[in-house]
């Protein structure tokens, strides 16, 4: 065998054992949801969709509310995260400023902080204004929580974005506005895609926040949501959890596969040739 | 529109805190519809200077008149923007906007100077006749070659009529034959449209062929204003004398003697006479002759002997690298039949000779 085809072999094991890794929970997932019983490997197949029927239809366990909770808390939260970061990317990249790295560093620095080390502050803070159990009191945490990864990715990205770009712009009569959003913010939209979704994706599998900030279903999101199932007899409903969990997944890969072409872009393309 | 550069200085503060002095003294004029250049090495502040008028940087010193209005000087308060001077740039990495078409990086500063719809579209398709790239209005930049990407620059530099177009380096990403042909219509084009043109290279063949004046820059002055036959011909300076043609000119640290009427310069072992008024007895100079004005000679009256290291053939004509009296001399020559270490006499074209002082 030549060094190529080895090379393509080892390759593709590779490939083959990840994928086949992280699918593996995921399969038992599904599996697990479409089975009457959970222990479906001792007792034998025994297809059913009770556990989707029972999540989605019955009223009492409240699995849509804390969808459309989930959904409408993630998106505001990256919707705000990318555009404050946007902003602040473009400032540390293409002004004239002091102390940029440590601006940098001073905001990683502070996504360091555990969870756990903010929480009860963070709950004091929200029972002030009011909002526990109330949207904010989800969005305000996750957009302060998510947004040094946003910012440092694209920083990553408004950086190599060739400066004489800015520079034809301004020639050709753009004022430093016109430059951010005729110019950079297009260009460097498959980042933007990429980072917003990351954070969607962050905010949606958040878990301690949402638990302790959050009573009911009013404002409760799917982690917790699943976490706290109680079921419709008492036991460990797996059968439901997982049917839940499954639907939780939709969302998220939906949105993965719309805008794969940009995700796959901003990860790989980041260089952007003039 | 008549560019004046007045005593233009520029200063970087680096991080370091140290200060760099790109632009010491720049003192230049362009005429109205002139073609001129701006050449010198790598690190110069050739592009730094073409900013400046560009107003993508404020002069920390001096002042830049476009037509009797000053639009930068070393105060802040009187620099206009770039979208006030209207003048266009084509930059070396050809800066296209990767997510417009063609159509529309043409476009772009007709629609951010709020032109109307029509009108945008008339100017755009004849712009891009003029850079035969019709057939490409659709295209993204990415889907096009080095030349073409070049072209589009070009048409969204001229759409607007700009009142002055600057050139950073245009052509040195493209390959040499490419080069020379975009050189030629590049010329045309500036003659056709009748813009003030300020192009920066650090190729002096790009210098001499466009340039209706070429000015050198070194060290943060200009070393010399020219035409580019004046520059070759008639060099300031040492450094104007070894940047310009090829190959080099050979220079040297010399001492002119004289030997009762005759001038003559007294090389380790030889000795060569020469005639030339404006050069004075008991003096240093650094002597400057072209490879070209040496010829190698069959007889052996006032001549220079030496030995050949190698040789290079450039077409017809073959050059000598040539040791001779502790030194090296390269002699260009279209005589045939040299060898290696063979011996050889020289002498100088007299009146080619170029004294510098020192
Ligand atoms: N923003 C800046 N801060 C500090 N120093 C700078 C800055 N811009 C340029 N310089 C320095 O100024 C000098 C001239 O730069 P410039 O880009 O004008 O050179 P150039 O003549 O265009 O060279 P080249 O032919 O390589 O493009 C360089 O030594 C560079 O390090
Ligand atoms: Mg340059």
């Amino acid at each position: 065998m030549n060094e190529e085809k080895i090379k393509n072999l080892l390759i593709i094991s590779t490939a083959c054992f990840m994928v086949l890794f992280s699918l593996l929970p995921f399969a038992y997932m599904v599996l697990t949801s479409i089975n009457a019983a959970p222990d479906f490997l001792a007792k034998g197949w025994n297809l059913t969709f009770e556990n989707y029927k029972n999540v989605l239809g019955v009223e009492s366990l409240h699995f849509l509310d804390y969808l459309k909770n989930s959904i409408i808390i993630s998106f505001i939260s990256s919707v705000a995260t990318v555009f404050v970061a946007s902003l602040a990317a473009y400032a540390i990249t293409r002004l004239e400023m002091k102390g940029k790295i440590f601006i940098l560093l001073f905001v990683l620095g502070i996504s360091m902080f555990p969870q756990v080390s903010m929480i009860g502050y963070l709950f004091k803070i929200m029972v002030y204004f009011g909002f526990i159990n109330a949207y904010p009191a989800l969005i305000f945490p996750y957009i302060a929580w998510i947004l040094p990864l946003s910012l440092w990715i694209l920083v990553s990205y408004f950086s190599q974005i060739p400066r004489d770009l800015d520079k034809a712009a301004m020639v050709d009569g753009c004022s430093k506005f016109q430059i951010l959003f005729k110019v950079l913010f297009p260009v460097a939209l498959p980042g933007i895609f990429s980072t917003a979704l990351l954070s969607f994706i962050f905010a949606f599998n958040e878990f301690i926040f949402a638990l302790i900030l959050t009573t009911d279903y009013h404002s409760r999101t799917i982690p917790v949501g699943i976490a706290l199932f109680e079921g419709l007899h008492g036991q460990v409903p797996w059968g439901q959890i997982m049917a839940a969990s499954t639907i939780t997944m939709l969302p998220i890969l939906a949105l993965t596969l719309i805008f794969q072409k940009h995700i796959i872009g901003g990860l790989t393309k980041g260089a952007v040739k003039g | 529109m008549k560019i004046e550069i007045k005593n233009i200085q520029k200063e970087f503060k680096t991080i370091g805190r140290r200060s760099v002095n790109v632009l010491r003294d720049i003192n230049l004029e362009m005429k109205d519809g002139e073609f001129f250049v701006l050449l010198g090495p790598s690190g110069c502040g050739k592009s730094t200077l073409l900013n400046i008028i560009a107003g993508l940087e404020n002069p920390t010193g001096g002042k830049l008149v476009f037509d009797n209005k000053v639009v930068a000087s070393g105060n802040k308060n009187e620099c206009i923007s770039p979208k006030e001077r209207n003048v266009a740039m084509v930059f070396q990495t050809y800066a296209l906007y990767p997510h417009l078409s063609v159509y529309e990086n043409i476009a772009f500063p007709l629609r951010i100077a709020k032109m109307d719809k029509a009108e945008i579209d008339k100017q755009v398709r004849k712009s891009a006749e003029i850079l035969h790239i019709t057939n490409h209005i659709d295209s993204k930049p990415s889907e096009l070659s080095g030349g073409e990407r070049q072209r589009v620059a070009i048409a969204r530099a001229i759409v607007r009529k700009p009142r002055a177009l600057l050139f950073d380096e245009p052509l040195s990403n493209l390959d040499a034959q490419l080069r020379t042909a975009t050189r030629i219509e590049l010329k045309k084009l500036q003659r056709e449209l009748g813009i003030t043109t300020v192009y920066v290279t650090h190729d002096q063949v790009e210098a001499m062929t466009l340039g209706d004046r070429v000015a050198v820059l070194k060290d943060g002055f200009v070393q010399q204003v020219d035409s580019a036959i004046n520059l070759y011909e008639k060099p300031a300076n040492k450094f104007v004398a070894g940047f310009i043609g090829f190959p080099n000119m050979n220079l040297f640290d010399v001492e002119v003697l004289r030997e009762q009427e005759k001038l003559y310069i007294q090389f380790e072992k030889d000795r060569f006479y020469f005639d030339n008024s404006s050069v004075k007895a008991g003096v240093k100079y650094c002597m400057g002759i072209r490879p070209a004005d040496i010829e190698v000679a069959s007889d052996n009256e006032n001549i220079l002997k030496g030995k050949i290291d190698t040789m290079e053939l450039l077409g017809k004509e073959v050059l000598l690298y040539v040791s001779s009296n502790n030194m090296e001399f390269s002699i260009f020559t279209h005589k045939k039949g040299f060898k290696e270490n063979q011996e050889i006499s020289f002498r100088f074209d007299q009146s080619k000779i170029h004294f510098f002082e020192k």
